[in-house]
């Protein structure tokens, strides 16, 4: 049961930062009918401005010497001669990164801000009165180009970059069963669940999130109830490329940075099917689904097969239910 | 005979292929011709950058020195962006541009498609970055060597070394790669020997691997040793830093991709230094450990001698290159020497007849050549603070 529970954890884990990629997948499609195939994509871009100016800037020799690592005295104190990835040492080396780590989310979200203003302007936007296939295969195309520029700019390697959070084993007991987690996936979690959580407050509750639904119920009226839709179709593409980028962050300090986080990605596109295209709702709990029965599969078949179950169970629900968990079926009218 | 534009047009051809026939003739003759393929570009530039001076240096070198037999070399290297069929289209340009001496290839994927189709004229003595156990087969893979141990190989190392030290449980994790599963197979027979238990093979991503998952399985299992296989700059270092922080006291260990100082030192710059105590296979000594070495301090001079912001370090990814191109001319030498023609027969023939060599300070004690590859190592540790690889067996004979 124990170990039941410990994967259950695990799954959950994962499965948050599924739903922080899926988030923006959904943001788009619901303004604009469009599957955004590249969304991996932006996310490594997320993920690569996160090391820029969270490494490679912070450390520059023109940069502030506290930026690269702050250290005032009573951190110092604090830290003592406390073993590396005792509590006290991780949160230690945490507030010392902390500088950094703000200015790589700060510039990553910036970066991938523009990118995203960038691809919406020159490639969607003029696409538009055209066919949605249109625009989803331009998305298809434009994958190419981010991973060509990707490569361009920075090298394949993999690099390490500061997580979010300090990273100390927390240990406890549930159901009598020793358990643990680590403290930086639990601020990932939080992360993922509070960004999520606030983009669909937004949505619900503010002109911009009505705009949206609005335009995501049908464009034309949108347009005569004087919703400026061009500017919605921005607004979903900065929420993916902002949401995407915090992704991105947490994914390269997880696993590494690597150009696999852009096939991770679109591998994230089966899950947002699963749960349905246009529901919040339905993506997140597909997310946790996936990431639980990944976890599990690992835990009991192992790599190799771990790969395969979740995406099995992916077709199966799509066979079951085309629109996914909780989306909204199309009514052809003839 | 009347002379219309077509005719004129074809003695006008004629004339021109065979007034530069000699020159053509005369260039092949010129030089012994070396190629290679490495990825300067995609997911292991730094890996293929940082190989790249051994072959210009090579080339340098020898020819400062005379060349071969009296005849200079010549080094060609392309980029093949660690894409088999690239490296494949590399080959086969070098391969028509005029005989071709030797070639060095940038990967298994390679190594494996290009295996089958060198026979008859297409044969080409050819080393390469790769360890592939299944490289190591003259009878399937006449012209393809290896200039260190096989994974197989590298892996028995460790289990041997592990056995010496009384060590009863291992875990294998490795990538789901052919690279990663190289080794596994034998791994398991060479542990059942030794009396040592595996109690884990955990299989992971290449990159991106769900490292809180594979911690979960290793703190179950709890073995003594784990040894990752099929990683070269990603996944290892995410893995073992998981693994302390969780509290983990399993012993980790590498094989030869795993093992480089310049990605132990930048994980350790980047997010502290945690892979300390790390250990692994290392077929060659690192290049600070020069005293017995004479090869390595030529090297280094010369690096000097050539760049005066020489670092002082070169990788091990470069010496494997080195080492290949090494041996290739050792047994040019010999086949020049004995008055044989320079074939791939008999270049090969040479290879295998290498017997208690003296590498120049390579390897720890003098090496033979058997089944084209050379079956020693030796066990090396990690210290985060001196930032270098100690040695903790003595060289290893597999």
């Amino acid at each position: 049961m124990g170990q039941f529970i410990q994967y259950i954890i695990n799954g959950v884990i994962s499965g948050s930062i599924l739903a922080l990629i899926a988030l923006g997948i959904v943001a788009v499609f619901k303004a604009t009918k469009v599957v955004n195939f590249a969304h991996g994509h932006l996310i490594l871009f997320g993920a690569y401005f996160y090391f820029t100016f969270s490494v490679v800037l912070a450390d520059a020799p023109f940069m502030p010497a506290w930026v690269s690592s702050w250290e005032p005295a009573w951190l110092i104190a604090y830290a003592g001669d406390a073993p590396m990835f005792s509590p006290r040492a991780a949160i230690a080396s945490w507030v010392s990164d902390l500088p950094r780590i703000l200015l790589g989310l700060v510039g990553a979200l910036a970066a991938n801000a523009v990118l995203a203003l960038i691809i919406e302007r020159l490639i969607m936007r003029p696409l538009l009165g055209q066919s949605a296939f249109a625009m989803i295969l331009s998305t298809v195309g434009l994958i190419w180009v981010l991973e060509g520029s990707a490569g361009l700019i920075w090298t394949a390697e993999a690099e390490q970059v500061p997580a979010l959070g300090p990273n100390f084993p927390i240990r406890f007991q549930l159901f009598d069963q020793n358990l643990f987690l680590f403290s930086g996936s639990l601020v990932n979690l939080l992360v993922a669940l509070l960004l999520f959580a606030s983009l669909m407050l937004v949505l619900r509750y503010t002109r911009s999130g009505v705009a949206i639904r609005a335009t995501a119920e049908d464009q034309s009226t949108a347009y005569a109830m004087g919703i400026n839709v061009p500017r919605v179709f921005s607004t979903a593409w900065l929420v993916a490329s902002t949401t995407g980028a915090v992704a991105g962050a947490i994914l390269a300090s997880r696993n590494g940075l690597s150009p696999a986080i852009g096939l991770f990605g679109l591998s994230v596109l089966a899950v947002v099917l699963m749960g349905g295209l246009d529901s919040f709702a339905g993506v997140l709990i597909a997310s946790m689904l996936v990431g639980i029965l990944s976890s599990m599969a690992q835990w009991k078949l192992g790599g190799g097969v771990a790969e395969i179950v979740p995406y099995v169970a992916v077709l199966v629900v799509i066979l079951i239910r085309p629109h996914g968990f909780m989306g909204q079926e199309e009514i052809e009218r003839i | 005979m009347a002379l219309n534009r077509r005719t004129l047009l074809k003695t006008g051809a004629a004339l021109t292929a065979a007034s530069m026939a000699p020159g053509i003739v005369r260039a092949e003759g010129a030089h012994w011709r070396v190629a290679a393929s490495l990825p300067m570009t995609g997911p292991f530039a730094t890996a293929g950058q940082l190989v790249a001076p051994a072959f210009s240096e090579f080339e340098q070198q020898v020819n400062d020195n005379g060349g071969i037999g009296g005849k200079p070399i010549r080094v060609e290297v392309a980029d093949s962006g660690y894409i088999p069929r690239n490296a494949l289209a590399n080959f086969q340009r070098a391969q028509a541009a005029g005989d071709l001496h030797f070639y060095y290839g940038d990967s298994t994927g390679f190594m494996e498609l290009v295996g089958p189709t060198l026979t008859g004229d297409n044969a080409v003595m050819m080393g390469s970055t790769s360890f592939a156990s299944a490289l190591s087969d003259p009878a399937n893979r006449p012209y393809q060597f290896m200039a260190g141990p096989t994974y197989e190989d590298q892996f028995e190392i460790l289990l041997r070394d592990i056995a010496n030290k009384g060590g009863k449980t291992v875990a294998f994790v490795y990538s789901d790669t052919e690279f990663g599963r190289d080794p596994i197979e034998h791994g398991r027979q060479v542990a059942a020997e030794l009396g040592i238990d595996v109690v884990l093979e955990e299989v992971t991503r290449a990159e991106g691997a769900d490292i809180e998952n594979h911690v979960t399985k290793l703190a179950q299992a709890n073995p003594e040793y784990t040894i990752l296989q099929g990683y070269v700059t990603g996944v290892w270092p995410q893995l073992i830093g998981g693994a302390r922080a969780f509290g983990l006291t399993t012993q980790f260990m590498g094989t030869f991709w795993g093992m480089e100082k310049i990605i132990a030192d930048r994980v350790t710059e980047q997010a502290g230094p945690f892979l300390d105590g790390y250990q692994g296979v290392m077929p060659y000594r690192y290049f600070y450990d020069q005293d017995e070495a004479p090869f390595y301090q030529e090297l280094g001079a010369f690096k000097r001698s050539v760049n005066p912001g020489f670092s002082g370090y070169v990788t091990a990814w470069e010496l494997e290159g080195r080492l290949c191109l090494e041996l290739w001319k050792l047994c040019m030498e010999r086949v020049i020497e004995a008055d044989k023609e320079v074939t791939p027969d008999n270049l090969m023939a040479e290879l295998g007849s290498i017997r208690n060599w003296d590498s120049g300070g390579f390897f720890g004690a003098p090496v033979d050549v058997v089944d084209n590859k050379i079956g020693q190592g030796r066990v090396y540790r990690y210290d985060a603070e001196t930032r270098l690889y100690n040695p903790v067996s003595d060289w290893i004979q597999v």
